[in-house]
């Protein structure tokens, strides 16, 4: 009973002293809940324009808001900073109303003395587009992701008529536009802040000590080993359900592991496959798994014969044993995919029948379309590790034993990322393996990849197929704002692409989240977000 | 004393030239340049990629950029991290103490137990405890750290649940604001209650997996060394004197057997740093080690040319300490004889 009493009122003690610590440092209580991520790096920094790694936009995340969000698990855009917006001019305008009374974050040397208004919006774009801003070349000023989306292409004008009231001109319609501002590059910066920092003559505090509109503010960080944050009571939409929230950076997935069973952590990103089985069967654990926002091919070159014919390129498709594939290299963190886009996507056509393995009739169909084997062909294979393929090795390998059953000796082939991606994209191979990550949850942004325009030399699209009614289907989806019409399209484009064969669909990845039972109301989304507002610890 | 001081220092200076060069070049000959490096499947336009390589000088001769390295150095400018554009000497600021504080306690681990256990293991030659420690520094010396941490996490922290997996603090409980960057000074600056303790409890299983291969070396080094001094005539004349064990193993063996083990601890600095590489990793310890892994990925040129040099100056200015400690040790060494 002593024992008992003493241990208690020495915790008490010191639960009192660690209060009165934490209230002194104005952060963390002892009664606070505290959710512990255990993330894969550091951040570049903390504004995801300039940045283009999922582990600085999962950093930034917390922190920010853009005009208009993807709903929590899925790639749905709802209203954001944006409450509402019309689309006009034939797609070609979109007037956005703004929300009143959304309060920035403050820290040390920030107390922001107005509201969010479109003065921050236009900032925010502002840095990324136009070279003359003030903040253009700070923090290295690469914008990849504003260039890569088109936008300095597509990008017009952008004007407020009063505060709350921006309007979008584009020079050309463009339905995926919306899903491009809900990307974390387009997300929305305190103006006032900048501003300050600009007078201050500490312009790269911006990028370090973020001040966003988010669920979260950001508190501290420590490079390599901490990122903290406490939850926004005054923010506007779905609130936080811990009072801190806590990034512990522990590369390693093994030791992220040993942290989540010791407690160490909440929930940990990219679990180990070969650790999937073990943790399923911990009861203090729980397992989610959603398929990926990617895709892994075998792209042929039509422009190059005998691959200009499409029973080659049908008969291709059916030497191929994609079982084996999925089974061996993805070691159960993969799907096999029969279309472009992975089914997590709208659009999404579960009518196509993918070619089944049959390497008696890809013979045929080689010796029908007056192929003479032995055939020799050279097979590219990416030099790395990418989140849709573990290993193009491995997956080229044993597509040229399969290939060697239907009398086709492939040559492995391979170079320097950089060089290969340049190379493919010349059409110097004859068949090549890549793929692709979405960007925004858009079925264009995958199908742009067989589009026409991406079929120059220098282009995209690596199989360089252009199919008039597909590329015609593709354009038109793009001038359309209804998301049923456009399905329809990609729909039938799906079809073509089956028939046509211009590549063989490999793989989605599958990704896996590990948390601890206590953990409730995360939602995973296809596009491998971490968003801990709404999430809460039992 | 001057004279020799003066003469080690001259020549470190040429290791410092062929280690700026040999960097420079070594991360320019691995395939990729840090613009073409971030880019993803989607590449890069060529106007992009002339206009970034420009800005970063990448298209100037390879001996010009060199010049222009050697002479921002000169006036110690190490350039700023092309990932995160804060400057290289406040980067490694920032981290270094995490990993000098996981160094220092590896190898004051190591000489504590190391030293002892080979004058034990010398002065009772051929006895159980000798061949035991023998065996067990074989082990220790060949064996793989990753492999060494990830077990110690298994059975010491998740299995006993003696000590924390990974990590420097507590983060639910601590909130330790950096301030010399030493955890466990810091934690003892911020004046919360057990955090002091807290960070010490989570140095253990780093630092014997960093100090487990020094330790083995010096043990070892200590014991041959020891063996050799105790067949010396001033040992046994010492014995004959009559004077007590204890200072003639103490005083006159040990103190004459410890200037091979110096070189030996001197050595073992640079391959410390090279263990704490992987020992941070697995043990997410925030410091250079593992900025250094990354900053390879990223051909991130500055972080990684600034930040091997940057250690390089720690390993060669510390076996200058080395060097000017056996003249202290042994005077016959700083007078040249």
């Amino acid at each position: 009973m002593t024992a008992f009493g003493f241990s208690l009122s020495r915790g008490a003690r010191r639960g009192a002293l660690l209060a009165a610590a934490a209230l002194l440092l104005g952060t963390t209580s002892l009664s606070a809940k505290t959710l512990v991520y255990c993330s894969e790096g550091s951040p570049e920094n903390f504004t995801p324009a300039i940045n283009t790694t999922g582990t600085s936009f999962d950093a930034a995340r917390p922190v920010y808001d853009q005009l208009v969000l993807f709903e929590r698990g899925s790639t749905k855009v709802i209203p954001g900073l944006a409450e509402s917006w019309v689309v006009s001019d034939e797609g070609k305008t979109i007037t956005f109303k703004l929300r009143k009374g959304v309060k920035f974050h403050s820290n040390a040397s920030f107390k922001p003395t107005r509201d969010f208004n479109a003065d921050d919006v236009i900032w925010s774009f502002e840095r990324q587009w136009k070279a003359d801003h003030a903040y253009a070349k700070v923090s290295g000023g690469k914008y990849d992701y504003f260039a890569d989306m088109d936008m300095d292409k597509l990008l017009d004008t952008l004007t407020k008529t009063d505060d709350y009231t921006l309007v979008m001109k584009l020079k050309e319609p463009n339905a995926p536009m919306l899903a491009n501002l809900a990307m974390d590059f387009a997300t929305i910066h305190s103006k006032e802040y900048a501003d300050m920092l600009d007078k201050a003559g500490k312009k790269e505090q911006m990028d370090q000590q973020p001040i966003g509109t988010g669920p979260f503010s950001f508190v501290a960080y420590q490079k390599d080993a901490v990122i903290r944050y406490k939850a926004n009571p005054a923010y506007w939409g779905e609130k936080a359900l811990v009072d801190d929230l806590v990034y512990a950076i522990t590369p390693d997935p093994t030791a992220r592991y040993s942290k989540l069973k010791a407690g160490e952590c909440h929930f940990m990103i990219a679990p180990r496959p070969a650790d999937i089985a073990e943790m399923q069967k911990d009861p203090a654990l729980k397992i989610i798994n959603q398929s990926g926002l990617n895709i892994a091919y075998w792209a042929f070159n039509v422009s190059k014969p005998p691959f200009d014919k499409k029973e080659v390129r049908q008969a291709m498709n059916m030497a191929i044993d994609k079982a084996a594939i999925i089974k061996d290299v993805y070691l159960g963190a993969g799907q096999a995919a029969k279309n472009l886009i992975p089914p997590t996507l709208w659009g999404y056509n579960d009518a196509v029948k993918d070619y089944a393995y049959d390497p008696a009739k890809a013979k045929e169909l080689l010796a029908k379309a007056g192929v003479t084997t032995p055939l020799d062909i050279d097979l590219w294979y990416m030099p790395v590790q990418r989140p849709y393929n573990p290993n193009a090795k491995r997956i080229a390998e044993m597509m040229q034993a399969d290939l060697a059953k239907v009398g086709i000796n492939a040559k492995l082939v391979t170079f320097e990322w950089g060089e290969y991606r340049k190379r493919a994209q010349q059409g110097e191979h004859t068949t090549a393996q890549l793929g692709w990550t979405g960007d925004n949850g858009d079925p264009d942004n995958f199908f742009f990849l067989r589009g026409c325009s991406g079929a120059r030399a220098g282009g995209q699209n690596i199989t360089k197929w252009c199919n008039k009614e597909f590329d015609e289907m593709l354009v038109k989806a793009r001038s359309l704002s209804d998301p049923a019409e456009r399905a329809k399209l990609y729909e039938k484009m799906q079809l073509i692409q089956k028939e046509e064969a211009p590549d063989l669909t490999i793989a989605h990845s599958v990704v896996y989240e590990a948390m601890r039972k206590e953990v409730e109301g995360f939602k995973q989304g296809p596009l491998g977000s971490h968003h801990f507002k709404g999430v809460s610890l039992k | 004393m001057l004279k020799f001081f003066l003469t080690r220092v001259a020549l470190t200076l040429p290791t410092f030239l062929a280690l700026m060069f040999l960097t420079f070049i070594a991360i320019r000959l691995v395939p990729g340049d840090p613009v073409e490096v971030r880019v993803g499947e989607r590449g890069i336009s060529p106007e992009r990629l002339a206009h970034f390589r420009h800005e970063l000088g990448l298209d100037q001769p390879i001996w010009k950029q060199f010049f222009d390295y050697v002479r921002a150095l000169l006036h110690g400018d190490f350039g700023v991290s092309l990932s995160t554009n804060a400057p290289i000497l406040h980067e490694f600021l920032a981290l270094f103490p995490a990993t000098i504080e996981l160094s220092f306690c590896a190898m004051l681990l190591a000489i504590l137990i190391g030293i002892p256990a080979g004058a034990v293991a010398a002065v009772k030659r051929g006895s159980l405890f000798d061949q035991t420690l023998m065996g067990l520094s074989v082990a220790g010396f060949s064996m793989p750290i990753f492999w060494w941490g990830l077990l110690l996490i298994m059975v010491v922290a998740e299995g006993w649940g003696l000590t924390p997996v990974s990590g420097r603090i507590d983060l639910i409980k601590f909130y330790i604001e950096p301030v010399t960057g030493f955890m466990t000074i810091d934690a003892l600056l911020s004046g919360q209650k057990g955090a002091f303790a807290d960070a010490l409890h989570h140095l253990v299983l780093p630092a014997i997996v960093l100090g487990t291969v020094p330790l083995a070396t010096i043990a070892r080094m200590t014991r041959s060394s020891m063996l050799e001094v105790l067949s010396e005539d001033y040992v046994r004349t010492a014995r004959a004197k009559g004077l007590s064990p204890f200072r003639v193993i103490g005083l006159h063996a040990l103190r004459n057997a410890l200037i091979p083990v110096v070189t030996v601890i001197g050595l073992s600095i640079g391959g410390l740093l090279a263990g704490a590489v992987l020992t941070e990793t697995i043990f997410s310890w925030p410091g250079i080690g593992k900025w250094l892994i990354e900053a390879i990925g990223r051909r991130d040129y500055p972080a990684l040319q600034g930040g091997v040099m940057l250690v390089s100056s720690v390993v060669i200015l510390v076996n200058l300490g080395v060097d000017l400690l056996y003249g202290v040790i042994n005077p016959q060494i700083r007078h040249g004889r």
